[in-house]
């Protein structure tokens, strides 16, 4: 493994989470039209594969899957430095929940060639975390989520490791191929480079893959996902006096009554 | 790995709620009792039977507990390739358990290692698996309601898992009470079944080289919890001497914890911790909505904000605008002195 590994790195197209608020009163959200970006967490794994690129040489392939437009997460990986970006777009991908999403992935990263597969912690609309370790189920990989740092050992064809456990940390050693999920805010993503950023935008075509071409087109979307939505209740918001008061006596006065 | 399950199995051939006890050196996740006492009023309402997963190395008198906590049984996996926890060894174990015994519906813990295992073994069981849920039911047909909250914490989403088994959910530690503690009793241990190891350590993927684990504090048993945010800037000392001075707890949102000022076993919000307190001091905290949904049950919230625009005085009862630096030190020598009058 000389000539470097193949990083894959996945990234998704979210509603951008950062103007969202909940009114108050009403306990609904407040999204301002909100604009479709690449999920934060992501950012960290795009770091991660190109530090990693950089300290054991090969390529690093950013990975989506969504609807054509979801192609700007793969221009924005591009621009920080990825070497290409794939886009896995089909009509019988629609309605897919994580089973499915990490099946399509997981024929992504085997059709890649992939040795490391990067993702996010989770994602901010549907924030499960199960789409990483469902890519590793799905290939029989080894997996490695709440990682903060890796340390590759490309002469034993291993990567370490170091998982934030609660209440401490632990050092995993995992064979290749392994699917890591990064923790979010693990590290500071590098800003994109003027050239790299031009050449994003105006040369780069990402590679298009349906299902069919995945040889899954009978195994994805809504009738093999296993969860159905089976209703949306407006979750009622939480009643509170909002009271301010001026000074920290009143405010004590407030708290006897509590304690 | 072939998927074990999926459309056309007959769903009438799963039954039991099955709560995995997640474990580390033989100390159980508070989380996994939690499970347990909300498993067992699942399995009364669908008529069957609650078991207790138990894997790991030297972990019997775990699975005792768990029957003496009301598990009808408990099923262990005991073997030195389970510890420390792995997700392919036992990703392996609970695959082959799954096959073999069909559970309805099994529960896990929210934890960096219950979600790690959950979203490894519902691939190849191809079960239908819902993440952080803060409510769970059964409806009449004995079909698991899972629901969590979505959009920010302004709807609650439930999913139901109707043609593929089992119905898989985690959920976060503090959603449910765990009960009380319970001595087994003399008989639990013939509520314990020890299972087929089906994993061999050369077929596993991975090795763990070191573990450093402290003591791990739990603030969701507090009655009163003082938290910061990035408006500590650096210095927690107002926001430990007033948990101190009220007997309660420091805790800290994602931003704090990223700064290293809090230990993050303190988070608290949609990827740390869920708290209900009697008392949430929310300090130099702006009420974003990942931290919101982890305090938004709690009793009475008082926020202390430099911002008089912050969101988070619309989410509490109490606010006051000023620097905490000043506001919480001033706080806490008037409860000191309140408590010395009254002593
Ligand atoms: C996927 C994902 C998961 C997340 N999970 C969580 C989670 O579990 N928990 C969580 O908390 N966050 C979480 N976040 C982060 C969250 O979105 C916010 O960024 C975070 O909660 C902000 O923390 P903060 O309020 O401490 O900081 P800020 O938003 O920076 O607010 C600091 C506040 O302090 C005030 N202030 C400044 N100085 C002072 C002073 N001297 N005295 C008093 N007030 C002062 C400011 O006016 C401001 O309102 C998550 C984000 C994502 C994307
Ligand atoms: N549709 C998708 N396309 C590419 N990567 C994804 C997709 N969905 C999830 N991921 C990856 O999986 C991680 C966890 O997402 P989730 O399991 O949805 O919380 C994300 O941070 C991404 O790296």
């Amino acid at each position: 493994m000389n000539d470097g590994w193949n990083i894959v790195v996945c990234v998704k197209q979210v509603p951008d989470a950062d103007d969202v608020t909940i009114d108050p009163d009403t306990g609904t959200l407040n999204r301002s039209d909100a604009p479709a970006v690449l999920n934060k967490p992501d950012h960290n794994a795009v770091e991660s594969a190109l530090a990693l690129r950089d300290a054991v040489g090969g390529t690093v392939t950013a990975v989506t899957m969504g609807p054509p437009p979801a192609s700007a997460v793969l221009q924005a990986a591009v621009a920080a430095g990825a070497d290409g970006g794939v886009l896995l777009t089909d009509r019988a991908f629609g309605g897919s929940d994580t089973w499915p999403t990490s099946l399509a992935l997981a024929r992504a990263a085997e059709e890649l060639d992939a040795d490391v597969v990067i993702c996010g912690e989770e994602s901010t609309d549907s924030s499960t975390g199960q789409v990483p370790p469902g890519i590793a189920a799905h290939n029989g990989w080894a997996q490695l989520t709440y990682t903060e740092s890796l340390d590759p050992r490309p002469d034993e064809g291993v990567l370490v490791g170091t998982r934030d456990v609660e209440g401490g940390y632990e050092r995993v050693a995992t064979a290749l191929p392994v699917v890591v999920a990064m923790v979010f805010g693990a590290n500071d993503p590098r800003p994109a480079g003027l050239h790299r950023k031009i050449f994003a935008e105006t040369e780069f075509e990402p590679v298009q893959w349906t299902a069919a071409d995945l040889g899954i087109e009978d195994r994805v979307g809504l009738v093999n996902s296993p969860t159905k939505v089976g209703g949306m209740d407006t979750a009622s918001p939480v009643e509170r006096e909002r009271t301010r008061v001026d000074s920290v006596e009143a405010l004590y006065d407030h708290l006897a009554e509590v304690l | 790995m072939s998927a074990a399950s999926g459309p056309g199995i007959d769903v009438a051939d799963y039954r039991d709620v099955w709560v995995f006890v997640e474990q580390h050196e033989g100390e159980a996740a508070p989380v996994s009792w939690e499970l347990l006492a909300k498993g067992r009023e699942l399995a009364d309402e669908t008529g069957e039977s609650l078991v207790a997963l138990v894997v790991g190395d030297g972990v019997a008198h775990l699975a005792e507990e768990a029957v003496a906590r009301g598990a009808d049984r408990a099923l262990l996996a005991d073997d030195p390739v389970f510890e420390p926890y792995r997700a392919d060894p036992y990703g392996e174990q609970f695959r082959a358990l799954v096959e073999a015994r069909k559970p309805s519906i099994v529960l896990i813990g929210g934890t960096h290692t219950g979600r790690d295992f959950a979203g490894r073994v519902a691939v190849p069981a191809h079960a239908g698996l819902t993440a952080d849920c803060t409510e769970l039911a059964v409806d009449e047909e004995g079909l698991l309601l899972a629901s969590r909250p979505t959009f920010g914490g302004s709807a609650m989403a439930t999913i139901k898992c109707p043609a593929h088994r089992p119905q898989m959910a985690t959920v976060r530690a503090g959603v449910f009470d765990a009960g009380e503690p319970a001595e087994p009793t003399e008989n639990a241990a013939d509520a314990v079944e020890s299972v087929e190891v089906v994993v061999a350590e050369e077929d596993t993927l991975s090795t763990v080289l070191e573990r450093v684990v402290g003591g791990v504090v739990d603030i969701t048993d507090a009655d009163v919890i003082v938290a910061g945010g990035a408006g500590c800037e650096g210095d927690v000392t107002p926001l430990v001497e007033l948990a101190e001075a009220l007997g309660g707890e420091v805790a800290a949102t994602r931003a704090a914890v990223e700064e290293g000022w809090v230990e993050p076993a303190r988070q608290v919000g949609q990827t740390g911790k869920t708290v209900r307190p009697q008392l949430y001091i929310a300090a130099g905290i702006s009420g974003a909505v990942q931290h919101l949904e982890g305090m938004n049950g709690s009793d009475v919230v008082v926020a202390v904000n430099t911002d008089p625009n912050a969101p988070i005085f619309e989410h509490a009862d109490y606010g006051i605008v000023g620097d905490l630096h000043e506001v919480l030190p001033a706080l806490t020598a008037m409860v000191r002195e309140k408590q010395e009058v009254a002593a």
